[in-house]
This record gives structure tokens, C-alpha cells and sequence, in this order.
């Protein structure tokens, strides 16, 4: 008998031992929760919302965004102080003397080339090395680089040559300081040279993906094949203890699927922006438990809550605001923001779910191509047959009764006010009127389908998961009754979707993109000829020429009214998508309790501004919105009159209009100012 | 014995290299590319190309061939002798580098999750579903011993009948039932184990529901096999001769009737060890089941030839484990 207890014996002292060597941390003085687990934490290599997030508090940027300031205002993040040559076509940055790597180096502008070199090669296999091509000579360095490293793989034929391959890496490194205007003119002065002036690039120098890394670490974690001449990189870097970064936070422990921690980096130069010590990132896959987990205290902010009864929780919020109605107004009154107006009112839970507009749409493709796939005639390759389809069906309905998550209807693909100083196009209307429908019809008969007869059984492809099938058989009963057409719903999962829709092997397909920048271009470059994000296949002449009239303005109201003007082509007149509803996330968090997030509509969180009120720790002023210093709704016009130590610039969306003058960022940023 | 052993281990690689082709030639007729993301901006076409040739992505064999080279070590072993890692060590160091950095088992990159080699996800994530594994099977087997040998007492007896029916339930319910039945009982009404993230009450309670299904089906094997055992002639002369009938069951009907669970526990050690998907999404456990799902559904390669291979070894290994404490239990088997 003993013998059979000596396996279970066993077994009892491998758990005993597993338990003991497995204890968890204690918690962390801000615990959040995302939706998905980091991918990364490279700059380079990152491309997901919750990524860069995270990115935003282990790195720093030359520049930030202030999420506090209703135009998103730059306030200097690595570099304190920066110029605009007066042919806008030179940057000059200085980097603050107190810009530190978390292990006390300073920060060089030798930093940032080495970074942004990293960041442009096609070896990096990042989502966004186009990013790096408005600096000039970058997209030279990378057609040079992907030649030359081609004609290398051909010559070795599967041969190892590791000196060649360092030789060719060598003359790399050459061809870039050669070709690529990113020079470092001392330890502390970085110049950057544009292909063209580009009002929106200190937009893109506030963007993670272009933070520096620290060289002598990721140098270490990289080599270069011998077969093919391609850099290597090894993630190894990005771990806890041996990473190096400069944010105002440091990684110290990454343990797989189960929790990020970060703590305050002592050698941040801002040290009084930061209120917490550490930050916690645990990982929660069920979207249950992660509300569980808000409920019962154990997590301080949930940044999506995606669960079907999210549509109880807003109706409670919205029933306790009725209550204290007249309190909401006359706070609104005087011109609290919505989160601040929420911390004034007597504390509810219903106060804790917090829906946010995002800078996102919900849209839905048309294939644009001639033929389809099976080499039949593509109906949708004509425009009016697209218009018909994207004027008759009801987005409030899908927004009101179907989403339930407080979803604004979308006429346009561009949010509304998310971009300061862009007025986009009206946009058909939301809920089709007989109107609209009457018009629906006479472009079919126009296009050769009276009442739908002739026309092929449509195809509706989505994917699955998500809630898509509900939307998309709202929008069927709509075409079916309004256009008299029949529509086949085709549910498949996210990779062979994805696949349809790149070999556009689709009709009409649902979509959802997220700007990357505060600028049009963002959502509007993705129509472009060619384009890689061109899921549609849509190739307008005139869509094309207006953007590329667009990158020729240096006029920025001339400018935005010419984008709008692009917008107003694809969501009115060609059509080769139909916006649905813009994204709201709905965040949970107490504000009563928690001061850092901001309600800005570009919804671009700083997470290191976190501050516990009434931890006796930190600022314990909760942090506000700052109007925009030019009115968000109307076209840039003459500069206000300029609050104290803010910048010279002149106008939204960023510092880069004003000329050849020194922008000083308001100091010690948020820290003291409120 | 040793010869059993023995034949076994050289049986292990080519049953391993069997399983891998197999796996890897379905996981390749998955539809996508493992480098597309659902959503959001994609790369560009030329970075794209990059990474298939990077990853030997562009041909099924030459993916093949350099997966087994590094993955078995034959590759670093081949370098190292050749001279050419030596080669490529001083290459860099002239260049002011320092040597690249070598594995020896190189399982690869995570293709969904950028800053992960699969030997650290395998790593991070095998032993906590070692842990949890290890603590259901002996959770199961003090669940299923016991109320297999009440039944096997005084069979089709109502306690024998009711705890077969237990049993049954506990076979038939799904996990991701029992399990948030269980968090609603231990975590929302009786607040006793906290919920959100991982914590060891709570991966004691996955255990607890993983180890359901297994304790009802040694309940059964033991009941069974005890009344297979009931009616031999040794259990008859045992009992002519005076033992006490507690010794009868304990002593000679349990250790008969013990074999069938032995050899249901290895398979059962392995599948509960490599984890389960629904219970460690339903207790948010960092385990290794959660890779079998999404690796396949991110068409990540590296990831699911990683998980597949790992818990092929260990199923194979139980297996041998098994046949070993067979013998050794019951010397007469040879």
C-alpha cells in the first residue's frame, strides 16, 4: 500500500514547493486594467493602443502631449526647448541637461539618431517605419537599405559571411548619416530636416514610436545575420532589470500573462508630475473579472469595459445625473469638464462608469475593385451603387438599440471636434428619411438595378466575436427593405477576414480604424491609391490630388479646408466606405478617488499624471481640462492672448506654425500648474 | 526494465518528429498570415517581406528544416563546431559589438507577442499549469478513492447509487459551468476568495474544478476494478482465513483495483498539467492552456508547434513514468 502513496507524495511536495516559490506582490498604489495584454514595450515594434500606453511611461519623447489642454498643446517632454527654421523645414531640439536614463546617463541627441535609425530600417519590422519618411532623406535610406540588403541575400545564396554582412551594416550606418537629415550637433542640440514643411510633425515626434532607446543596451541585443546582411534583434533588452529606459516610470517585474509593475524611474526629470510609486498591470483576460475586480477593490481603473451589460451600467449613470440635473448644468456652467463635474457631485457608483469618446470609427468597406475575387462584375466598383447602400440603412438605430454603449451615429469617418481647427464635411444623414432612401433608389435605377432587380445576392463579410452579427443584421433588414436587394451575412474569424479583405475577396466588409495623430491625414491617407491600409482597393484621382495639394499647403486653414474637402469625398460622394458610429470606451474608475485621466476626445491617456486623492501624496488637486488657446471649432485665425509661461506658437493643432521662434514649454509641466 | 526504458527514450524522438510534422502541416493550412494583425494599421509590404524571409515564413520546408536545426540544438552544436559562430562573434566584436546572443534549444520567436521567445512563454507558464495540474490530480484522487470504494462496499446500494450519480454530474458538467458556480459561491456570495487576478485561493479553486472530471472517473475506475476483484478466489480465501474486512478491501481489493487508475492517472497528469483553457480563462490563471487556443487562432506558428511539442513530451514521458510504477507496483507484470 505505501508504495502507491510514494507518487502522491511526491507530487504533494512539488506543490508545496511550487506555492512557496510562487507569492504574489502586494498592490500596487495604481492597479489598471486593459483589455489585452502588452505585446511590447519596444518603441519601434509597437503599434497597439494599449502598448503605447504603456510606452508613455517607460519612454519620453522629445515633446508630449498635454492631455490636459483642450488642443493637445506640446509641452516638452526630453527636449526643453525647440525651433522652426522659416522655411519650416528644420527642427532644431535642445535636450533638457536633466534628461536622464533610468541609470543616470544623460540623454544625448546621438541618442535619438541612433533611435530613429533603428526605427526607420526595414530590418525593424515595425508597423510604422513610414512614420520616420517625413524626415528627409528617410524613405531614400530605406529603399537603399532593402536593395542593398537583397542583392546581399542573392549573393550568399545560403552561404554564412559574417564579416561581409558587418561590412554591410557598416556601410549602412554610413549611407544613414549621409543620407538622413537627423543629425545630433552636440551632446545636446538634435536637427531634424523635413522632405516638406509638415504642420503636424511635432504631433508625430510626440507619438511613442518615437522615443529614443538606450544604444549600448540594444546594441548588445542585436546582430546581424551572416546569411542575409538583416539586423537581428533580440527582445531580450526590454525585461525587467536589464532594461534601460528614460520615462517617468521603469519596468520592475514582467511576468508573463500575469502582471506588469512599474515604479517611479528616481532619475525622471519631472519627478513633480508623479504622485504614485508604483503602477501595477495585471493581466485579465475575462472581461467579468476584470469589473469584479474594480467592484471589489482590487483595481483602480478598467480602460474598456466590453460586456453586455454595459448597457445597465450606463443607464444608471445617466439616471443618477437626472437626478442632480441642476447641479450638472450650472457646473457645466462654469465650464467644468465632465470628469471634474462628476467629482463635484455627491459620490454614487453609478459616478465610476465613465464613457469616453474615442478617436475612432466603425465603418463599413466597399470593395472598389472592378471584378470580385471569382472574376464576376463588381457592382460596387460604380459609386452611385455604393452612395445607395451607404445612405439607406439606420446608424442611430445601430448606435441606439443595437450598440447600447452610448455611441454617437457617424456621418463622417473623422470624429467631430476631435481635431482642433478641423471642420470636417456634413456627412449624409443618420437615420435615412423617405428622403433619403427615394434618392437611394434613383441611384440603383441609375445604375441599372431598379428595386434591386439584377443585382447579385450581396455578401456581408465580419468577423466574429465583438458583437458584429448583431450590427450587421441590422443593416442587412435595412438594405433588404429599402433596396430590394438580398444580403448574405458571412461570419469568419480575424485572421481569414483579415486575409479576405487584403486580396479584397469581399462586397462589403464592416472596419474600424483609430487616428494614430491629431491630424486628418490620419484617417485619410488610408484611402490614398496603393495605400497598404487600402482594404477597399478605392483609387480616386481626385482623392489623391487633394492630399498630396493638401502636403503642398503650408496654409493650415487652407489646408484643413482642402482635407475636408477629401473627406468629404469618400463619406458623400464616392463612398468606398460607410461610417457607422464613432467608438466611445466606457472606463471604469472612481473620480472621486482618482485624478490623471483625461476626458479629452482624442482620448490619449498620460498615465503617469495618475494622482490617488486623499493618499496625503502628491499633488491631491485633481487635474483639469485647459481650454484650447484657440477655439477648437473655428479655422486657426490671430493668435489669443497667451496665458503666462506658455509657448510663442500661434495656433492649433501644434507649436509648428510659428516661425524661427523659441518655444518654451510651460516648466515642471503639470506638476505644480494646478 | 531498463530495456523498457530504454527502448522507450529512442522511441521518443521519432514519435516527436511524427507529431511535428503533423502539427506543423495543419497549423500552415491555417487560412492568414501569421504577421497580419485583425485590426489596426498593417505593416508595410516591404517589412512584411522582410519578416517572412526573416522567419523562413515563404516555404513550408525551409520553415521545416530550420525549426527542427535550432530547435534540437543541432544548430548551435553546428556552429559551435564549424567555427562559424566563432566567425560571427569576432565579425562583431571588430565591429565593437559584442558577440550575438545563442541558445541552444531555440524555440523561437512569439509572432502575436513581440518581447516573448516561446522558451520564456513555456518557461513563464508550465509550471504554474504544472502546479495546478499537480494539485487537481491529488484533489481527483481524494475525491474519487474514497467514493469509489464506498460504492464498491455494497454495490447498487443507494450510497453507491448516489455517489454514482455525483459522479456522473461531475463527468458530464462542463468546467466553465462548475467553475463559475464555484467563483459565484466562494467569491460573490461567501466573499472568501478574492477575484480579479492571480492569487493562490483562487487557482486552488481552478484546481478544485479541474480536478472534478478526474476524481469522478477514479471513482469509477475504483469501483469497478473492486468489483471485478470482489468475488476472486484470494479475496475468498482471505477472508476464510479471518481478515478483517476492513484489510480485505484496503489491502487486497484496492491494490487490485488500484492498476486501472494508475494507468489512467498518466494521461490524466498530463492533459491537467499542460492546462486547461476554460478553466484558466474562467480563474484568470497564467497557464500554458490558454496557448493552445489563441497561438492557433493568431496562427503563431512558433507558439503552437511550442505548446504541441511540450505537451507531447510530457504526455509521452507520464506515459513511461506509468508503465515504470506499473511494474514496480506489481512486480508480476514483466
Amino acid at each position: 500500500m505505501w508504495k502507491l502513496l510514494v507518487p502522491v507524495g511526491v507530487l504533494v511536495a512539488l506543490l508545496i514547493g511550487a506555492v512557496l516559490a510562487d507569492r504574489p506582490f502586494p498592490r500596487a498604489e495604481f492597479v489598471y486594467i486593459e483589455r489585452a495584454d502588452i505585446n511590447t514595450i519596444d518603441p519601434h515594434k509597437m503599434s497597439w493602443s494599449h502598448d503605447l500606453r504603456m510606452a508613455g511611461m517607460i519612454h519620453e519623447c522629445l515633446v508630449r502631449s498635454d492631455v490636459f489642454s483642450e488642443d493637445l498643446r506640446k509641452v516638452g517632454g526630453m527636449a526643453e526647448s525647440w525651433q522652426l527654421s522659416p522655411d519650416e523645414l528644420t527642427w532644431t531640439f535642445k535636450i533638457r541637461a536633466s534628461a536622464k536614463w533610468s541609470n543616470g546617463e544623460p540623454v544625448l541627441a546621438s541618442d535619438f539618431v541612433y533611435s530613429w535609425r533603428r526605427g526607420m530600417l526595414p530590418d525593424a519590422a515595425g508597423d510604422y517605419t513610414a512614420m520616420f519618411q517625413l524626415i528627409k532623406g528617410a524613405k531614400g535610406f530605406y529603399e537603399w537599405r532593402e536593395n542593398a540588403q537583397r542583392d546581399f541575400a542573392t549573393a550568399s545564396g545560403g552561404r554564412s559571411r559574417p564579416v561581409d554582412a558587418e561590412a554591410l551594416w557598416a556601410q549602412t550606418q554610413k549611407k544613414f548619416d549621409e543620407l538622413v537629415q537627423v543629425k545630433a550637433l552636440d551632446d545636446r542640440t538634435l536637427q531634424i530636416g523635413l522632405e516638406r514643411p509638415t504642420p503636424y510633425f511635432l504631433e508625430i515626434l510626440a507619438y511613442e514610436i518615437m522615443a529614443p532607446v538606450y544604444p549600448k543596451l540594444v546594441d548588445q541585443y542585436q546582430s546581424i545575420d551572416p546569411v542575409t546582411g538583416m539586423v537581428r534583434y533580440d527582445s531580450g533588452w526590454t525585461k525587467p532589470g536589464i532594461i534601460v529606459s528614460n520615462g517617468p516610470f521603469q519596468l520592475v517585474s514582467w511576468r508573463y500573462k500575469r502582471e506588469m509593475r512599474l515604479e517611479r524611474n528616481p532619475f525622471y526629470w519631472n519627478q513633480g508630475a508623479i504622485s504614485v510609486d508604483s503602477i501595477a498591470l495585471p493581466s485579465v483576460i475575462d472581461g467579468n473579472a476584470a469589473v469584479l475586480a474594480f467592484q471589489t477593490g482590487a483595481a483602480d481603473w478598467v480602460s474598456d469595459v466590453n460586456m453586455p451589460f454595459k448597457g445597465e451600467l450606463l443607464e444608471r449613470r445617466e439616471a443618477y445625473l437626472d437626478k442632480h440635473a441642476p447641479l450638472v448644468r450650472s457646473l457645466k456652467a462654469e465650464g467644468l469638464d465632465r470628469v471634474e463635474i462628476d467629482r463635484r457631485l455627491p459620490f454614487d457608483e453609478a459616478l465610476c462608469v465613465q464613457p469616453m469618446p474615442t478617436f475612432g470609427t466603425y465603418f463599413l468597406n466597399f470593395n472598389c475593385s472592378d471584378r470580385l475575387s471569382d472574376g464576376r462584375v463588381n457592382p460596387f466598383a460604380d459609386a452611385r451603387v455604393r452612395r445607395a447602400f451607404a445612405i439607406s440603412f439606420d446608424k442611430e438605430n445601430i448606435a441606439r438599440n443595437v450598440r447600447r454603449g452610448g455611441e454617437p451615429a457617424a456621418p463622417t469617418l473623422i470624429p467631430p471636434r476631435s481635431i482642433p481647427g478641423y471642420t470636417g464635411p456634413a456627412g449624409p444623414s443618420s437615420a435615412p428619411d423617405p428622403g433619403a432612401i427615394a434618392t437611394a433608389r434613383r441611384l440603383m435605377a441609375e445604375a441599372g438595378y431598379p428595386d434591386g432587380k439584377g443585382f447579385i445576392s450581396v455578401e456581408f463579410l465580419f468577423n466574429k466575436e465583438g458583437g458584429h452579427d448583431v450590427i450587421a443584421q441590422a443593416i442587412k433588414r435595412d438594405w433588404e427593405q429599402n433596396l430590394g436587394v438580398s444580403v448574405r451575412l458571412d461570419q469568419r474569424d480575424l485572421k481569414t477576414f483579415r486575409n479576405e479583405l487584403k486580396t479584397a475577396n469581399y462586397m462589403i466588409s464592416r472596419a474600424g480604424w483609430f487616428g494614430d495623430y491629431t491630424d486628418p491625414l490620419t484617417f485619410l491617407d488610408l484611402h490614398r491609391t496603393g495605400d497598404g491600409n487600402n482594404d477597399r482597393k478605392y483609387s480616386s484621382p481626385r482623392f489623391d490630388a487633394l492630399l498630396d495639394q493638401a502636403a503642398n499647403e503650408r496654409d493650415p486653414t487652407k489646408r484643413f479646408a482642402i482635407l475636408s474637402e477629401a473627406e468629404r469625398l469618400i463619406v458623400e460622394e464616392d463612398c468606398p466606405i460607410a461610417p457607422v458610429f464613432h467608438y466611445v470606451q466606457i472606463y471604469l474608475f472612481n473620480p472621486h478617488k482618482l485624478s490623471g485621466i483625461t476626458p479629452h476626445v482624442r482620448q490619449k491617456q498620460q498615465l503617469y499624471l495618475i494622482d490617488i486623492l486623499g493618499d496625503k501624496k502628491g499633488r491631491e488637486v485633481p487635474l483639469q481640462m485647459k481650454p484650447a488657446l484657440v477655439p477648437s471649432e473655428t479655422p486657426p485665425a490671430l493668435p489669443p492672448p497667451m496665458p503666462a509661461p506658455a509657448t510663442t506658437n500661434r495656433s492649433a493643432p501644434t507649436a509648428s506654425h510659428s516661425r524661427s521662434r523659441r518655444h518654451r514649454p510651460a516648466r515642471a509641466t503639470r506638476g505644480r500648474a494646478c | 526494465m531498463l530495456t523498457l526504458i530504454l527502448r522507450r527514450l529512442i522511441q521518443l524522438p521519432l514519435i516527436l518528429l511524427a507529431i511535428y510534422t503533423i502539427t506543423l502541416f495543419l497549423a500552415w493550412k491555417v487560412p492568414g498570415s501569421p504577421l497580419d494583425k485583425g485590426e489596426g494599421r498593417q505593416p508595410p509590404p516591404e517589412v512584411r517581406e522582410a519578416m517572412l524571409r526573416q522567419y523562413k515564413l515563404d516555404s513550408f520546408w525551409s520553415f521545416y528544416w530550420s525549426y527542427l536545426d535550432s530547435a534540437t540544438g543541432v544548430k548551435f552544436a553546428r556552429e559551435s563546431l564549424d567555427g562559424s559562430a566563432a566567425a560571427q562573434a569576432e565579425a562583431a566584436q571588430g565591429a565593437g559589438r559584442p558577440a550575438p546572443v545563442r541558445r541552444v534549444f531555440d524555440l523561437g520567436p512569439s509572432l502575436t507577442d513581440g518581447d516573448w521567445r516561446v522558451n520564456e512563454i513555456i518557461g513563464a507558464s508550465l509550471p504554474v499549469s504544472m502546479a495546478l495540474g499537480i494539485a487537481s490530480i491529488i484533489m481527483a484522487l481524494a475525491i474519487g478513492i474514497p467514493i469509489g470504494v464506498i460504492g464498491a462496499i455494497r454495490p447498487n446500494s443507494f450510497l453507491d447509487l448516489s455517489t454514482l450519480m455525483l459522479a456522473l454530474i461531475g463527468i458530464s458538467l462542463p468546467s466553465f459551468v462548475i467553475g463559475t458556480a464555484l467563483l459565484m459561491v466562494f467569491a460573490v456570495a461567501i466573499p472568501i476568495v478574492p477575484v480579479g487576478f492571480y492569487n493562490p485561493r483562487l487557482a486552488l479553486l481552478g484546481a478544485f474544478t479541474l480536478s472534478l472530471p478526474i476524481g469522478a472517473y477514479i471513482a469509477r475506475l475504483t469501483r469497478l476494478g473492486m468489483i471485478d476483484v470482489m468475488g476472486a478466489d484470494f479475496i475468498r480465501t482471505a477472508r476464510a482465513k479471518g481478515v478483517s474486512e476492513r484489510r480485505v478491501m484496503l489491502r487486497h481489493a484496492l491494490k487490485n483495483a488500484a492498476l486501472p487508475v494508475v494507468s489512467y492517472i498518466g494521461p490524466a497528469t498530463a492533459a491537467a498539467m499542460t492546462g486547461s483553457f476554460v478553466v484558466e480563462r474562467v480563474f484568470n490563471i497564467a497557464g500554458m492552456g490558454q496557448h493552445f487556443v489563441s497561438a492557433v487562432a493568431n496562427k503563431d506558428l512558433f507558439l503552437i508547434i511550442g505548446v504541441v511539442m511540450t505537451y507531447s513530451t510530457i504526455l509521452i514521458s507520464l506515459n513511461l513514468v506509468v508503465d515504470v510504477l506499473y511494474r514496480w507496483i506489481d512486480p508480476r507484470i514483466a
